[in-house]
């Protein structure tokens, strides 16, 4: 299990054109991908729960990666995260 | 000519392949629909090299290139557009969806009569021969063994004629083709007595014994006045076209309703009895004694106009601007009427002829007269096409575009109706016009006689009157922009678990049409996109509110049977920050189809330079075998847009 905090600096939020972009990312991959904010957490993958969580700018949430492929999808996610969110 | 620059033009002119809903050709023209017809500039479409002529009618933008050249057009069109070759009637149905009522019933005659011209024609051609040959009595044809063979084989359609439109009407309705012959077939079943000896008493007596039809009285004696309830006449339907179109539109509605409600496993059992069972009652009581009645005023307030020659008059004259709307369509639906009657000829085509017969004199004469090489190389060959009876090249290409030359073949087609009315010309079948009508037609020199008077005055007062200018004249608009009417709301009193209907009023566009890549590519999932005509979004099933976007430009629902839906309103609106939305609904709240969910102001968004097509995606995509492709084109709110399979 991997897991990394991120800062949020899209100035409108996780919207949904990138919980769209990540959802698609996060399939490349066989790991589960669970996108944290204080106590609510949600899937990668889930579209619509991801929206749900209304993740704004400057707000951290916590990425955790879990799977057998997870050296290799954490750092990719991860860089997905700074160039698009 | 280079093909690949001329439909690049259009592309662009039309506002480019964002403003398409979808293409198709005829024979002549690129038919097209566009989300925003106020991006189309028409003047500069007309200025293409290659483009004759540029009108509106029937919901669609047509563009007329020519017999030929068009397909190719067409092929480059498709390719710079890269959207899918449409067939005509995708087309025809998107910009169906545009219309008024009255233009779509009017639309679904002529969907039903047109596919059976090749039956009418063929006995029509036959019976015209045979009849011709008949009245030579130095051949001594009448009677001989041929003559009554040919005759028998060529009355078979016109006798069973119901059962021809039956199958017709079935497939333009949806319903299934076999229960509609069977109720085709019903309405011309030889225990009844044949429709037309409904006036005949020697016919009445010999099938039944008394000098009147014998009813039956399904619900015993209950009168209602003179009238006894659910009393059924005993007589065919034979003689009547509209009937059966109604009831075979009975049909399909009750048939569809109940493929949505019977188990699979019990359908056939159920299905068609029912539906059949209960179109028949209703057919037998109602639909066949009001429709015909109906349809005997209709036709013998027809017959009446163009059989006395000063309503002929009046019908030629207008004839043209009945084609120019579109209505023309439905005139097949009188002529079949007039052949199925007993003894029943088409008085209708030779006032038809005359019409168009003068757009072909009017366009010759533009030809003739007209010093432009363009003008002249779309007005021969559109006369030529008028002369056989297809005249839209003739009057959109040419006399619409000049205007004197289609006032001049309304004159020319008025003379012409009031001399074929007053010369009683009358013809076998229907379908065809000018110099192929001379198949079909009873009184040959008398026709050509008809021809030479309309195509000649519409003619020779073209050439007297219409004076080509130096530069075009301003072009008229054949057909007034339909107005946008609001469609109304449509309120539903049961829903499908699987639909997503239209969550408001607008144009319903297929997903890969959003101008968004993230939408379109499906990246979110699948769906479609709608333009909004009204600043609400309704609930598109029943169900719970997901989440309520803070700036309220996008809402997630989830419905009571697993459809997670991502309604986002115009695209990169998040930029707006909650400016000009409002929500209505908070997370966690109850809807059902049709509540409010939040509003929006649809002129300051797009003043804010925000486009706002608004994608409507199930977000769950994965979790069914498919979403089914949208019905495209304009969408009244609750109406279905789409359904899941799972």
């Amino acid at each position: 299990m991997i897991k990394f905090e991120y800062v949020i600096t899209d100035a409108v939020g996780i919207h949904a054109r990138p919980a769209g972009a990540l959802a698609k990312k996060v399939k490349e991959y066989q790991s589960k991908v669970v996108i944290g904010k204080g106590d609510k957490s949600a899937e990668a993958q889930k579209l619509m729960a991801v929206m749900a969580l209304g993740v704004k700018c400057g707000e951290t949430i916590t990425v955790t990666v879990e799977g057998e492929d997870e050296a290799d999808a954490a750092p990719a996610i991860q860089a997905f995260f700074k160039e698009n969110l | 000519m280079d093909y690949r620059k001329c439909a690049s033009e259009i592309l662009t002119e039309i506002g480019g392949k964002e403003n398409l809903v979808s293409a198709a050709h005829c024979a002549t023209r690129l038919r097209l629909v566009i989300a925003d017809n106020a991006k189309a500039s028409k003047e500069r479409l007309e200025e293409i090299d290659g483009v004759r002529g540029v009108f509106e009618a029937a919901g669609q933008l047509q563009i007329i290139i020519g017999t030929g050249t068009v397909n190719k057009v067409y092929d480059e069109f498709i390719d710079l557009a890269g959207v899918a070759a449409a067939s005509k009637d995708d087309v025809k149905q998107a910009a169906a969806a545009k219309q008024p009522m009255w233009k779509r019933a009017i639309k679904t005659v002529g969907d039903v009569f047109v596919p059976i011209l090749p039956a009418i024609v063929a006995s029509g051609l036959l019976m015209g021969i045979v009849e011709a040959l008949g009245k030579i009595e130095s051949l001594h044809f009448e009677g001989t063994a041929w003559y009554q063979f040919l005759d028998m084989m060529s009355a078979t359609a016109f006798a069973f004629l119901p059962v021809i439109v039956a199958i017709s009407a079935a497939k333009v309705f949806g319903a299934n083709i076999y229960l509609g012959a069977v109720l085709g077939l019903m309405m011309v079943h030889p225990s009844l007595l044949n429709g037309w000896n409904v006036g005949s008493e020697d016919a009445i007596m010999s099938m039944f014994g008394t000098t009147s039809i014998p009813t039956w009285n399904l619900f015993g004696n209950i009168k209602v006045g003179g009238y006894v309830l659910g009393s059924i006449s005993r007589h065919g339907y034979q003689g009547h076209v509209i009937p059966i179109v109604i009831a075979v539109w009975v049909l399909a509605k009750i048939e569809k309703w109940l493929h949505k409600k019977v188990p699979e496993m019990l359908d056939l059992f159920v299905v068609p009895i029912t539906s059949i069972f209960l179109t028949s009652l209703v057919t037998f009581m109602a639909i066949g004694p009001v429709f015909s009645l109906l349809e005997n005023y209709v036709l013998d307030g027809a017959k009446f106009l163009i059989t006395n020659p000063f309503g002929a008059i009046v019908i030629g004259a207008l004839y043209p601007v009945t084609v120019v709307m579109g209505l023309h369509h439905m005139y097949n639906g009188i002529e079949s009427g007039m052949l199925a009657q007993a003894g029943g000829f088409n008085t209708w085509m030779p006032v038809a002829t005359a019409a168009n017969f003068a757009q072909a004199g009017s366009s010759l004469a533009v030809g003739i007269k007209s010093k432009n090489a363009k003008t002249k190389s779309v007005a021969i060959p559109a006369a030529l096409s008028a002369s056989l009876g297809i005249t839209e090249p003739a009057i959109f290409g040419i006399n619409l575009r000049y205007m004197k030359p289609f006032v001049c073949a309304m004159i020319g087609a008025a003379v012409g109706g009031g001399f074929a009315a007053f010369a009683g010309l009358k013809a076998t079948a229907y379908g065809v016009t000018g110099f192929p009508g001379f198949l079909i037609i009873t009184n040959i020199p008398l026709y050509a006689l008809l021809l030479l008077i309309s195509g000649g005055v519409a003619f020779i007062l073209t050439l007297i009157l219409w004076t080509e200018e130096k530069k075009d004249e301003p072009k008229k608009e054949p057909v007034k922009k339909e107005e946008t009417k609001k469609v109304e709301e449509v309120v539903k009193a049961e829903t499908d678990a699987d639909t997503v209907y239209a969550p408001c009023n607008g144009e319903v566009i297929p997903l890969d049409q959003v101008p968004d890549e993230t939408f379109a590519s499906g990246a979110l999932g699948n769906g479609c996109g709608i333009v909004p005509a009204e600043g609400v979004v309704k609930a598109p099933f029943n169900g719970t509110v997901t989440m309520v976007f803070d700036t309220g430009h996008a809402i997630g629902l989830m419905s009571d049977d697993g459809i997670e839906l991502l309604i986002h309103v115009g695209i990169n609106t998040v930029e707006l920050g909650g400016n000009h939305y409002e929500k209505l609904v908070a997370d966690g709240d109850k809807v059902a189809v049709g509540t409010p969910l939040l509003k929006f102001d649809m002129e300051a968004i797009k003043a804010a330079g925000y486009d706002i097509t608004t994608p409507v995606i199930v977000t769950n995509t994965d979790d069914f075998k498919a979403v089914g492709a949208p019905e495209v084109g304009k969408k009244a709110a609750g109406s279905a847009l789409y359904k899941v399979t799972r």
